[in-house]
């Protein structure tokens, strides 16, 4: 934040050819209460949360991120200025809920995550009742991709600073995920370019075959039954 | 009878109205009638007026007043309360003429004193004049002879440069005639040496303009080409100036159809570049299938001459499921997604939306697909992933597309198979077994009634 005094607002425009990549892990956990509670009907505490993927403090260059609740809550437009940009709530149902990110640079438009609040296990399973005390985590992996920023944005994108000195993990292991995502995509995608050249090859025969059976009938048509059998 | 005294404007005195009274009872009580009445038209009243005031039984007249000024009429307007200035038949003299000549004519006694105002209109043209001398000296010509420049000076003067006039009395009988542009061409080359020559302003032909002479130029080769110019428009025929007219309005025509060829010159443009985004596999089928005749709404025959190929890349996603026996419509292509933006924050995960023009039964099937191979269907938005997964998606569009496509062909061949059956009973033709593949029902028939149409030699397949 230091440095936004330096660069005024529009002070030399965009990089040019510049995409700086900042990825962020969005989503909820949530813990059950192991029963209704009386005065409300709530069943579980969430928070719901945007971070860095890398350890990094976020500040520098978003100036606020705002959630949208479902309306029954009491003012449903909360905003989170500072990190950790996180929001804990009590409830009882799933909802969308709209995460809206704002960046300090006036140039830049906000971006909006949907992420769906899970509170309970899916599928939900008879025989394992919700377990009390332990966490359920939902949580997305994004990526913020500013395209061409401002020197401004720059500087700030370029400025961040840990966020912690002890390590810094999430729940879902990404990077696990990342490499077999992409495994299987290439895999199938293999696979269904293979279909396609065998499907190409067939439609070739077929549209030959389609033009020797309209030969065959044109020729039935022009002579008698006898001739295309001596034909043949 | 009163009506035409009344015209004639003579007045009778003892002359009656004519009334009710005098027509019923006849003269007897006219004359009775006449020297009751006391009341008089009067001078100037209209008598149709006069007889809605005065009617036969002498009513009085209406109480309400009907005139409020002394007179019947109104007094005419007074125009100029000034006493009438005197006009006097005077004579004149005309400063333009030179013979002293004496005309009369109207004017006010106060304007006696003053010159003949039109005078000042009589404007002379000043002609250069020139000495032997310098005649000799600058304005020799080839052309001209010293006598006929000096004729044609004389008249210049004589006519204050009314070249036409001058050209009508130009003295044929001791000259040869010249055109009007001629006579201007040699006066004013006189006039333009002259002026070089010479240092007073003598002639009107130079004007001074920031203390710098400036000669009038006459361009007779210009003239002598606008009046042909002038002449040959003059002369046209009536047939000649239709036959131009049609002509115009085919040139509008003509350009009217340029312009609608350069539009869609441009939209052909517009459309092949993007069929040219598209995958290259979209390409091959398109090419392996340009034999198939694809009508297209949108094409025009122009669109046709451009490139065939076109209508088979053309982006129809949401192509309807194909008829079979008819001519089968196959379009396909992969899913062409959006471009990277300018600049500006963006989310990875965007990138991964399936753009509008996919519809939703594509959709769903794409999904399905997807699921089937176990693959998340909004997978962990990395770069490459973000790539591979679009990649993936569009093959997958195409493959459902040439599916679809091999489904109708097929339904195409059985079509024509029953036709060739019901043609030539007890024959059939074989569809080669690789291409059934989608319907799944394996062709059953007799091997000693197949007829192999498809494996002729030069031919890749190998069905039998």
């Amino acid at each position: 934040m230091s440095g936004q005094t330096d660069y005024g607002p529009d002070s030399g425009g965009r990089v040019k050819g510049l995409v700086i990549v900042k990825p962020i892990v969005y989503g909820n956990i949530a813990r059950y209460f192991g029963k209704k509670r009386e005065e409300d009907g709530h069943t579980h505490q969430w928070t719901v949360y945007v971070k860095p993927y890398a350890n990094e403090d976020m500040s520098v260059y978003i100036k606020k991120i705002h959630f949208k609740l479902h309306e029954s809550y009491a003012n449903p437009n909360r905003i989170v200025t500072k990190p950790p940009y996180e929001l804990t709530e009590t409830g009882w149902g799933e909802f969308e809920i709209v995460i809206k990110i704002y960046f300090h640079d006036p140039n830049e438009r906000p971006v909006t995550l949907y992420h769906i609040l899970k509170l309970f296990q899916s599928p939900v399973n008879e025989s394992a009742p919700p377990t009390v005390g332990r966490a359920l985590v939902s949580e997305s992996y994004e990526e913020i991709v500013f395209q061409e920023p401002t020197l401004l944005m720059q500087h700030m994108l370029y400025s961040v600073k840990p966020i912690t000195n002890g390590p810094w993990v999430h729940d879902t292991n990404f990077e696990e995920k990342k490499e077999k995502t992409l495994e299987r995509i290439i895999a199938a995608q293999a696979k269904v370019r293979n279909e396609i050249s065998d499907l190409k090859e067939k439609l070739h025969l077929a549209k030959e075959t389609i033009t020797k059976f309209k030969e065959e009938i044109a020729k039935v048509q022009n002579n008698p039954p006898s001739s295309i059998l001596s034909a043949i | 009878m009163a009506d035409i005294l009344d015209i004639l404007d003579i007045e009778q005195p003892g002359t009656a109205e004519i009334t009710r009274d005098s027509i019923l009872h006849g003269d007897k009580m006219k004359k009775k009638y006449v020297t009751a009445k006391a009341a008089r038209r009067p001078e100037g009243m209209h008598r149709e007026v006069f007889a809605l005031l005065y009617n036969d039984n002498k009513d009085l007249p209406p109480l309400l007043p009907t005139d409020t000024g002394k007179a019947y009429k109104q007094t005419k307007a007074k125009l100029g309360m000034r006493k009438v200035r005197k006009w006097v038949w005077a004579p004149f003299t005309n400063p333009a003429r030179k013979d002293n000549a004496v005309f009369y004519h109207w004017k006010r006694k106060t304007d006696e004193s003053k010159e003949y105002p039109f005078a000042q209109f009589n404007k002379q043209v000043s002609i250069p004049s020139y000495s032997e001398s310098e005649y000799n000296q600058y304005l020799k010509s080839e052309d001209w002879s010293q006598a006929e420049t000096d004729h044609l000076m004389d008249l210049c003067q004589r006519f204050d440069l009314r070249f036409i006039v001058i050209h009508d009395r130009w003295d044929r009988a001791a000259f040869r005639d010249r055109s009007v542009e001629d006579l201007k061409e040699r006066y004013y080359n006189i006039c333009g040496i002259l002026s070089k020559v010479k240092t007073n302003p003598w002639s009107n032909t130079v004007t001074m303009v920031n203390g710098e002479k400036r000669v009038y130029h006459y361009d007779a080769e210009h003239e002598r080409k606008r009046k042909e110019q002038l002449r040959r428009l003059f002369d046209r025929t009536k047939e000649q100036i239709e036959e131009e007219q049609t002509l115009l309005a085919e040139l509008k025509k003509i350009e009217a159809r340029k312009r609608e060829r350069e539009r869609k010159t441009q939209d052909l443009q517009k459309l092949i570049s993007r069929a040219d985004g598209n995958s290259a596999a979209a390409n091959q089928t398109a090419i392996a299938n340009d034999g198939m005749n694809t009508p297209s709404t949108v094409s025009s025959s122009i669109a046709r001459r451009h490139d065939r190929k076109l209508h088979k890349k053309k982006l129809a996603s949401q192509q309807r499921p194909m008829r079979a026996i008819e001519t089968v419509t196959v379009e396909w292509s992969g899913i062409k997604f959006p471009e990277a933006r300018g600049t500006g924050v963006w989310l990875r995960s965007q990138r991964m939306k399936l753009p509008p023009g996919v519809g939703q039964r594509k959709t769903k099937a794409i999904e399905q697909e997807l699921r089937l191979m176990n693959i998340d269907v909004a997978p962990t938005p990395t770069e490459s992933i973000c790539k591979h997964f679009n990649e993936l998606r569009s093959d997958l569009a195409l493959a459902l597309d040439l599916k679809n496509a091999l489904t109708s062909y097929e339904f195409e061949l059985q079509a024509l198979r029953h036709q060739y059956e019901a043609l030539n009973p007890g024959k059939t033709l074989t569809i080669p077994p690789s291409i059934c593949n989608t319907s799944a029902e394996a062709d059953t028939k007799p091997l000693g009634e197949i007829i192999d149409v498809v494996g002729s030699p030069g031919s890749h397949n190998n069905t039998i």
